[in-house]
């Protein structure tokens, strides 16, 4: 039952987020902005299209959404909201929800290598090196969480919420300021890549999916989704741990935790130039790594005293 | 078994049938023989691997040198044994069609040689894992050594094969004088030179490390530990692709056996074996880092595949240093789950490095180059080499739910259980993140791999002309290890519980440690097996939803969209070299480039023909390679001061010579 809930939990915040970084954008830039939910519909819109293919791409470019869209959405089954159960849960599910995410990102890279265009070459090139850069980071934050909590599943350190020692709280938050910011870059938003310019200019994530269309396009675009949503989740687990670990009070927090910040960033800042991207995520591997450390350090100072 | 006695006579008798068999049926004689040994040796042994014991077999008499001693498998042997016999007999198989294709343009006699030196390498190596140490052993590893140099010399007209062929030779001598001077030291102190003896040696002896550090250097260079390594990207390239397979797929892991083995002769609780279990860990956090960033910025198959395999090990390595320093600070999962993600890995490895190599035989057997960017869209033109090509990839970068995946989350459950556990955190720390960069970087390097090669366009016209579908004796051979792959990644549980049996008889079945352990692995292999068979599932489901909507509908075809512009051509596509640009431009300090030619400048707005070519050389290797030339050429040239070409001189060398000899003799020196 209760892992149910959780599921229509994690949808509904996967559903939510564009929206609500499609309002804010609109509400800080003036503008009327399209509906709450518009997202949805130009996905269903997707889905009922035919598609186009290029006669240079094989079989591997048509499986490559099934397979991006599988992993992501398994992927999502093992975070819990709050304190309700995923579907999925056992030890060491972390390691198997970010190798799920690389799986994902391996697929995508090969599809667009599949077209023989130079753009998507380009995306495909920086999305694994951006992918490479990245992995340390999220490691660093999960070993944050077995460390603090002694458990390296997700569902045992969320529901083995005791009141946190007033240390940790900081070292929670961090974690979760450092997994919005590994949303920023694995969603492919500002100030890493900037979505909204749909062609050329974008260049990493958007670029990769050039040449998909229709039913295809509405798969990657739901996988996305879904996995921004199992980030924020996570966040706001993160975040929600320091007062208040209950599902009524982590899937609003990650709504609004994902799609305000990215909204307020991408009304406000410009996209980094590209060399700069490498420092940004760098940057972000050595919080995590701090993190991690501090969180080790006040760890020993509590036990001793 | 009387191995040694009849030792001389088995390889007379095996070198007699592969030279005299008629040219056709080389193959299959070298083959039958392969597969006969391998599978008895597997059954002979196999008893070891169930009951976890080691099986002694009787020796029936004496030689010197303990060379009558009796032969013994244990589950480490025994579990290294099925690696052996599984790559050996699919190297063997697909032996038979990439050799094939020389058969007209090679001597025959030729052919016999390397036939000969692929069957003695197989049975070399077999016969390693049965020697319990001593000199036995190290005639085993001797004889594998010498079938290898001459197996990489197969194209041996061209110069850059002898000169890889030589290095390899030289370098594994070194490392073979190192186990020498490791086994006379434990003979001295102990009587005995097996590992039994090493395990005593390193109980009793005041500070065993020195002699631990000369056999971690001297099986280090072989299984091509950082900074040892420089052997195997010369190596591999130079040699023909099936032996790149069983070279990479089996005889580094004699290696990694020695480690191993080393590492189980540890004492359990002692300064020393912290000290061996960090120096393991930092070894290969560096041999895996240096190995992926070095394989991730090559612009040849082969090397690029060399160099992950230097990777692999490194992965191997952290798996084994975790385990050692879990079992130094008594927590027994963290040690079973090191030391079963190093086993599975080693057996992993072995399999998707096979299927690489057989994949990048096939392209190099058609189109007769291993450059990247000169190959492209050969997935139109070779679609199951394409598709086995694609399931190692995706193994070799431990994406679920493959086999590599197993054997990594192993040692990263490792790793977390011992940050969970608050044992030995920062060293964990450390391995977490060379693991996690690692692993992010591999997925870069077969991306490139991968994309380039068998995806886009072709790059030139001789893919077009030339690509097809290669021999069916290849692609059978290369069903083996592919069907091993989805087998570990789809039902983990019988090869962790396999692992965990070996890994509690290397670490001593102390009370509890197998049960607790065991039980722990198990739950985490079942489940790995869940996740593994609802990813499927959804994909699969996923897949069929989506041909079911686009039913119907209109599917058309149109050219890749090229962002407005009309006249895209091949030319525009990504590089290997561009696509890993973004990494060089992190890690260009590791490297040495060398650049021929010059590349087109901003300020030409119609660019004539340019040649540009880059290659990116390894530091170390000039920093080893060099220094060792110029030091020798320097003593080479004051030694050439004695030739002068006067024959009074030579006379008075030869007067000289008899003079001192008659002069030691005379002081009783001699």
């Amino acid at each position: 039952m209760e892992c149910i809930l959780n599921t229509v939990l994690v949808l509904v915040v996967a559903a939510a987020i564009p929206g609500l970084v499609n309002r804010t954008r609109a509400v800080l830039s003036g503008r009327k902005g399209p509906r709450f939910f518009q997202h949805l519909s130009n996905v269903r819109l997707l889905l009922r299209k035919g598609a186009v293919y290029s006669p240079v791409t094989t079989p591997l470019f048509r499986a490559v959404p099934s397979v991006y869209l599988g992993s992501a959405a398994v992927a999502a089954l093992f975070i819990p909201v709050g304190d309700l159960d995923p579907v999925l849960s056992f030890d060491g599910d972390m390691i198997v929800f970010a190798y799920l995410l690389a799986l994902g990102r391996t697929a995508i890279i090969l599809a667009a290598m599949d077209t023989g265009s130079a753009f998507e070459g380009m995306g495909a090139s920086r999305e694994a090196l951006y992918g490479a850069l990245v992995e340390p980071a999220m490691m660093f934050i999960m070993a944050t969480l077995a460390l603090v909590f002694g458990f390296t599943s997700f569902a045992d350190v969320f529901s083995s919420a005791q009141p946190l020692d007033i240390q940790l709280t900081i070292i929670m938050l961090l974690a979760a300021y450092l997994l919005v910011k590994i949303l920023f870059v694995e969603s492919g938003r500002v100030p890493v890549d900037d979505p909204r310019t749909h062609l050329e200019l974008t260049m990493i994530h958007e670029v990769m999916c050039l040449d998909y269309c229709g039913v295809d396009l509405g798969m990657i675009h739901i996988a996305g989704w879904l996995k921004s949503a199992s980030l924020a989740i996570l966040a706001a687990d993160a975040a929600s741990m320091t007062f208040c670990l209950r599902w009524w009070a982590a899937a609003p927090a990650a709504v609004l935790a994902a799609g305000l910040s990215i909204g307020i960033v991408e009304s406000t800042q410009a996209r980094n130039k590209l060399s700069r991207n490498t420092t940004f995520i760098l940057t972000i591997a050595a919080l995590a790594a701090l993190t991690f450390f501090v969180g080790y350090l006040l760890q020993q100072n509590i036990e001793i005293g | 078994m009387m191995l040694f006695h009849y030792l001389p006579v088995v390889l007379a008798a095996v070198t007699a049938a592969v030279f005299a068999a008629p040219l056709r049926a080389k193959v299959w004689v070298s083959l039958g023989i392969t597969a006969a040994a391998g599978i008895a040796l597997t059954v002979l042994s196999a008893p070891a691997l169930i009951y976890g014991s080691a099986q002694v077999f009787e020796s029936g008499g004496t030689l010197p040198l303990g060379f009558g001693a009796a032969l013994s498998a244990d589950p480490l042997s025994a579990l290294f044994m099925i690696l052996i016999a599984f790559t050996s007999i699919s190297t063997v198989l697909y032996s038979k069609g990439y050799v094939g294709e020389c058969l007209r343009t090679m001597p025959a006699a030729h052919i016999s040689l390397h036939y000969t030196a692929l069957t003695v390498m197989c049975l070399s190596m077999m016969m390693l894992v049965f020697c319990d140490g001593g000199y036995p052993f190290l005639f085993a590893w001797e004889l594998m050594t010498i079938a290898s140099f001459i197996l990489i010399l197969f194209d041996a007209r061209r110069k850059e094969v002898r000169r890889a062929a030589l290095t390899y030779l030289i370098l594994m001598h070194v490392g073979f004088v190192l186990l020498l001077v490791g086994f006379v030291r434990v003979e001295m102190a102990t009587g005995r030179s097996d590992f039994g003896a090493l395990a005593e040696y390193c109980r009793t002896a005041g500070d065993p490390l020195p002699l631990i550090v000369v056999f971690l250097l001297g099986f280090g260079m072989k299984a091509g530990l950082f900074p040892m390594h420089v052997w195997l990207p010369e190596a591999h390239p130079a040699a023909p692709s099936h032996v790149s397979a069983l070279m990479s797929g089996v005889m580094i892991k004699m290696g990694v056996y020695g480690i191993l083995r080393v590492a189980a002769a540890l004492p359990e609780q002692a300064p020393v074996t912290e000290t061996v279990g960090m120096a393991i860990l930092a070894a290969g956090i560096a041999t895996g880092l240096w190995g992926v960033i070095l394989a991730a910025v090559q612009n040849d198959m082969k090397r690029l595949l060399a160099y992950s395999s230097i990777e692999n090990i490194g992965v191997v390595m952290i798996g084994l240093g975790v385990a050692v320093l879990g079992r130094c600070c008594g927590s027994d999962t963290i040690a079973a789950c090191g030391m079963c993600g190093a086993l599975l890995h080693t057996l992993n490895h072995s399999l998707f490095k096979s299927l690489l190599f057989f994949g990048a035989g096939n392209v190099y057997s058609r189109l007769h180059t291993a450059s990247l960017d000169s190959l492209g869209g050969l997935a139109r033109y070779m679609p199951v080499t394409a598709l086995l090509f694609a399931l190692a990839t995706a193994a070799i970068c431990a994406l679920p739910p493959l086999n590599g995946f197993v054997s990594e989350y192993l040692i990263y459950s490792g790793i977390l259980g011992g940050i969970a556990g608050q044992s030995s955190v920062m060293l964990s720390a450390a391995a977490l993140a060379g693991l996690a960069l690692i692993g992010g970087i591999v997925v870069l390097a077969f991306a490139k791999l991968y994309g380039v090669v068998f995806l886009g366009a072709p790059r030139t016209h001789d893919t077009v002309e030339h690509a097809g579908e290669a021999d069916s004796w290849c692609i059978a051979a290369m069903a083996m290890p592919a069907a091993g792959i989805l087998c570990i990644g789809l039902f983990p549980q019988a090869a962790v519980a396999l692992t965990c049996r070996v890994a509690a008889y290397c670490f001593g079945a102390r009370a509890g440690f197998s049960a607790a352990a065991a039980e722990l692995l198990s739950e985490g292999s079942g489940a790995l097996c869940r996740t593994a068979w609802i990813l499927v599932a959804a994909i699969v489901l996923l897949a069929f939803m989506r041909r079911r909507a686009l039913r119907g509908r209109t599917v058309a075809e149109g050219e890749t969209w090229g962002c407005g512009f009309t006249a895209p051509n091949v030319r525009m596509q990504y590089t290997g070299e561009s696509f890993s640009e973004g990494l060089e431009s992190v890690v260009d300090s590791l490297t040495q480039n060398t650049v021929e030619g010059r590349a087109v400048d901003k300020s030409e707005i119609f660019p004539t023909g340019h040649s540009f070519k880059v290659r990116r050389k390894d530091r170390v290797d000039s920093l080893v390679a060099e220094w060792w030339m110029t030091s020798l050429r320097a003593i080479n040239a004051r030694m050439m001061r004695l030739r002068t070409g006067k024959i009074n001189h030579y006379v008075l060398f030869a007067l000289l010579f008899l003079l001192s000899v008659f002069l030691l003799s005379v002081f009783n020196l001699l």
